[in-house]
């Protein structure tokens, strides 16, 4: 394996090519400096790119995202692995790092595919689409996504019956089952971890029916039905295609709750849950929509605002905790939860559970340092040594930080903290 | 051995087979397929109504359907009365 791994060089490694890492990756390139981005997914663009709309503005996320990654695709100074991952980092010198890196066959030759989707057409299979959060089937020769970048084809071998119908149907003859996976060592002169975050699973609180009950969803599930390149033809109930007119949100699913081992705020939840309950009022005018929360932490530029206009819009908010979700035989679930502000236990009934559900440490790249120490903190998120002087530090000179890899944070936030990365990096690629 | 521009699926299947699994999944897949279009050959249904006429689940039916109209093969017809549940019909 050592003989064939391919050498390459970069100025600086950016790991992770969600909205952050992106934006970093774009700040440092843009600055003459020679990047190598990599992803472990087959597109670029991160969570937000399947996001429906931004809080609190409402603007369009694809409408953000798809220029910013075409700009990401196509920049000169850019190199974008996807299906790769950073296996493991040695600091050499102060000035040069060595990673290795695998890049997984995508058995389609990406630079040859023209996303026609005849492939796409001819395979037999159907499996849950990941993408769409499981609502909907994908065949096995598939497009991601439609926004995806690279906007080509790929084979799922592991669900592959390999038939041959879609390089029959190929005009390119893209597709490749002799492709295999690749090794690269690669020198470098500086680090950015981009990492982002993990959803809570919500099957750690059983209490909630949450893959028991079909009709309660996560929120990505929700975001997924009311983008436009959603997986219904119209907002859904999954259990049984009912369109749902009593939907409830239950704020803090695995944020501020020690019992699931996240006792801090995820600050998105509340401000997501109330752009969606405000795009759900105008996609579903005649249904009632009741956030239940702790608190409403409504803190950023605008936020206030934006809480004040889903309740002009007739959201309902109850202060009141989720004891236990129950389902009835029509698929309704009966929500028993304390009354906060009466000091009462009450029973109440919608047809739709909306699980918001928060934002967890991407550990993906706690072992890949060998010889160096990559510090986290009590949460598992990556330790910023200088938080208030310099916060894309780690602990490990060179090595620098960006977005919700360090902390939950909003995208405006990782936007801003892909800034501070980037400087930080330049400023040390400049010095070394 | 070498593999021909076209047909390198042959050449990966002849090296290390079908995994159990997809086999496994797409027999389910065209099962269900042919149960929910043959169902919809005698006119529109419901969600509820295909669940009761094939004895399967509604969140499976949901789950398929779905899948059949995003394929191409099945089409979203009118809402009930009560604005509750849509019925489908082949996409013809």
């Amino acid at each position: 394996m050592e003989e064939r791994r391919k050498k390459i060089e970069f100025d600086a490694l950016v790991i992770g090519a969600g909205i952050a890492g992106g934006e970093t990756a774009l700040n440092i390139a843009n600055n003459g400096y020679k990047v190598l981005l990599v992803e472990k997914d087959h597109s670029i663009g991160g969570k937000m790119i399947l996001l429906s709309k931004v809080f609190p503005t409402l603007d369009c996320a694809a409408c953000i995202t798809t220029p910013k990654v075409s700009e990401i695709a196509r920049h000169p100074n850019i190199t974008v692995f996807t299906e790769s991952e950073v296996t493991s980092i040695v600091k050499k010198t102060e000035s040069l790092f060595i990673a290795k890196i695998t890049k997984n066959p995508r058995y389609v030759h990406v630079e040859d595919c023209t996303a026609c989707q005849l492939c796409e057409k001819a395979c037999p299979v159907s499996v849950r689409d990941e993408y769409q959060f499981g609502l909907v089937g994908r065949k096995a020769a598939y497009i991601p996504f439609s926004i995806a970048n690279p906007k080509a084809a790929v084979i799922d071998l592991e669900q592959c019956t390999l038939c041959g119908a879609c390089e029959r149907v190929c005009p390119t003859h893209c597709i490749d089952f002799t492709m295999e996976t690749e090794c690269f060592e690669l020198q470098v002169k500086t680090v950015v971890l981009a990492t982002g975050f993990q959803l809570f699973d919500p099957l750690k609180i059983p209490r909630f029916g949450y893959g028991k009950y079909k009709n309660v969803v996560t929120s990505m599930q929700m975001e997924r039905e009311i983008a436009p390149t959603r997986p219904y033809h119209t907002i859904l109930r999954p259990g049984d295609g009912k369109i749902p007119d009593q939907i409830a949100y239950v704020l803090c699913t695995g944020s501020r709750d020690d019992s699931v081992g996240n006792p801090v705020c995820s600050q998105v939840c509340c401000m997501y849950s109330m752009k969606q309950a405000q795009l759900l009022m105008g996609a579903l005018p005649m249904a009632d929509i009741t956030i239940y929360y702790i608190d409403i932490r409504s803190f950023g530029k605008g936020f206030e605002e934006f809480y004040q206009q889903a309740k002009d819009m007739g959201v309902n908010f109850v202060k009141g905790k989720i004891g236990k979700i129950s389902e009835k035989e029509n698929g309704n679930l009966i929500l028993r939860y304390e009354d906060i502000q009466e000091g009462i236990v009450k029973e109440a009934e919608h047809d739709m559970v909306v699980l918001s559900v928060g934002m967890l440490s991407n550990q993906s790249v706690h072992q890949i340092f060998d010889g160096e120490m990559l510090q986290f903190d009590s949460l598992n998120f990556i330790w910023q040594s200088d938080l208030l002087g310099s916060p894309a530090k780690t602990n490990i000179d060179g090595v620098f930080v960006a977005g919700t890899a360090s902390g939950p944070m909003d995208i405006p936030d990782s936007i801003l903290s892909a800034g501070s990365a980037s400087s930080e990096a330049i400023s040390y690629l400049i010095q070394h | 051995m070498e593999a021909e521009i076209g047909k390198t699926a042959k050449y990966l299947r002849d090296k290390q087979g079908i995994p159990e699994k997809a086999k496994e999944n797409l027999k389910e897949f065209v099962r269900i397929k042919k149960a929910l279009i043959d169902a919809l050959k005698n006119g529109e249904m419901t969600i509820p109504q295909l669940s009761e006429k094939l004895s399967m689940s509604k969140e499976d039916v949901t789950f398929y359907l779905m899948t059949l109209i995003k394929y191409g093969d099945v089409a979203v017809g009118e809402i009930d009365d009560n604005d509750e549940y849509f019925t489908y019909k082949l996409n013809k």
